[in-house]
């Protein structure tokens, strides 16, 4: 139970750490903190979604045009292995003969899961929160436990789940979540491998999962996948 | 115009890697950004650097977005604003002449953003306006220009530990009158 007087005294050091008014130490010692308080996390949101409205008076000013081109050089240099998102995969689709192939439909979870904890874990949700999936993956077994907590695919449609690599050219599909909440997934060698540093995304498609074996509907929700 | 939802899909697409909606989010939001920047640095190269290091980010970090529940425009803001202040407080010589300040603030916010953001807007303005003289400019000045305590203390002439034991009050006032 926290005594009042200390959420009032975090109230206030989340409002510092907002403003940048905290020295170096000070501010990191507050990053710890955060890294474990799920309530100053929840703090430090509101006061930057409070604070943020002072920005409403700043006048917008364009930038000069060459620096968009400067920072996508930056971040896509000439040459270097393009990386593609769900859309641009989808729209070069046509060029490389995509195989129609029936998603996987994920197994609902009838044990419980391992005693062994998950090493990684990815938060899927949509901004407004009206769809919170978790996946945590477990190496030692090659398992992805997965729960969906809020949201569920529309009438006649489906929820698939994809994993998006650090560098892929493109999403791999994991399968078609089931109707059940609780699922669980092995995931081959070559998938395990790519986990780390990958994120993972919802996508709504036809019952069954896509036909074509890319994203076809919206994405609902994506999370970069963190390390435990 | 490009409404929040606009944004939230572009953010969405864009920690997919899509280039393209990066680049539309980017002729979506970036004056505002660049504004946010100016209004920090108080000089136009160091705000057009700290212009690419948020886009470099927003690029980079855009998966965690969807994870932390913030509001797509304050998630923005925030990335940007932390940058540049950081590159304020990298300054060896101190912050720059506020001269020309005048001539990047707008007099109100836009219809637009009015009525989206009215009643928040209204609601922090009361509670800024329910703190002591000086306070609401003061947690103004840390917010939009970056201030540290003791450019604050400074500004506002009383000693730099009163000045922090103010704003610490102030932020605690200013909260409880948030949650109302």
């Amino acid at each position: 139970m926290t005594a009042p007087e200390d959420h009032s005294e975090d109230a206030a050091r989340a409002g510092e750490y907002a403003l940048h008014l905290l020295d170096a130490e000070a501010r990191r010692a507050f990053e710890q903190r955060l890294k474990r308080e799920p309530h100053l996390r929840q703090l430090l949101r509101e006061w930057e979604e409070h604070l943020a409205l002072l920005a409403e008076e700043v006048k917008p000013v364009a930038p000069p045009p060459l620096l968009k081109s400067r920072i996508e050089e930056r971040l896509f240099p000439a040459g270097s292995g393009s990386r593609r998102g769900l859309w641009g995969w989808f729209a070069g689709a046509g060029l490389v003969a995509a195989v129609a192939v029936a998603a996987v439909v994920i197994l609902p979870r009838v044990t419980t899961p391992p005693a062994v904890e998950p090493s990684f874990v990815a938060e899927m949700a949509a901004e407004d929160r009206s769809l919170v999936v978790v996946a945590q993956f477990v190496p030692e077994t090659a398992t992805l436990q997965i729960q969906r907590h809020t949201g569920a695919a529309a009438p006649g449609r489906a929820l698939e789940l994809w994993l998006i690599a650090e560098g892929a050219p493109g999403p791999v599909s994991l399968g078609v979540l089931p109707a059940e909440p609780a699922a669980s997934l092995q995931v081959s060698a070559e998938l395990a491998a790519q986990i780390a540093g990958s994120t993972f995304a919802i996508s709504d498609e036809p019952a069954g999962g896509s036909p074509t074996g890319l994203p076809t509907g919206a994405v609902l929700a994506a999370g970069a996948v963190q390390e435990i | 115009m490009t409404t929040r939802s606009d944004i939230e899909q572009l953010l969405a697409r864009t920690s997919l890697g899509d280039r393209a909606a990066f680049s539309d989010l980017y002729d979506a939001t970036s004056a505002k950004l660049f504004g946010i920047c100016l209004r920090v640095l108080k000089n136009r190269s160091e705000a057009e650097d700290a212009l690419q290091d948020a886009y470099v980010r927003i690029w980079q970090k855009s998966a965690s977005y969807a994870a932390n529940g913030y509001s797509p425009m304050t998630w923005l803001i925030t990335v940007t604003r932390n940058l540049a202040i950081d590159r304020l407080r990298a300054r060896k010589d101190g912050p720059a002449d506020t001269g020309g300040l005048d001539n990047l603030t707008d007099s109100g916010p836009t219809p637009e953003a009015a009525a989206v953001a009215a009643s928040e807007r209204r609601q922090l303005g009361v509670c800024l306006d329910e703190l002591d003289d000086g306070r609401a400019e003061a947690v103004k000045g840390a917010y939009l220009d970056g201030y540290s305590y003791k450019e604050l203390a400074a500004h506002h002439g009383v000693p730099l530990n009163t000045m922090r034991t103010w704003l610490r009050r102030s932020l605690q006032k200013l909260k409880e009158c948030l949650s109302r």
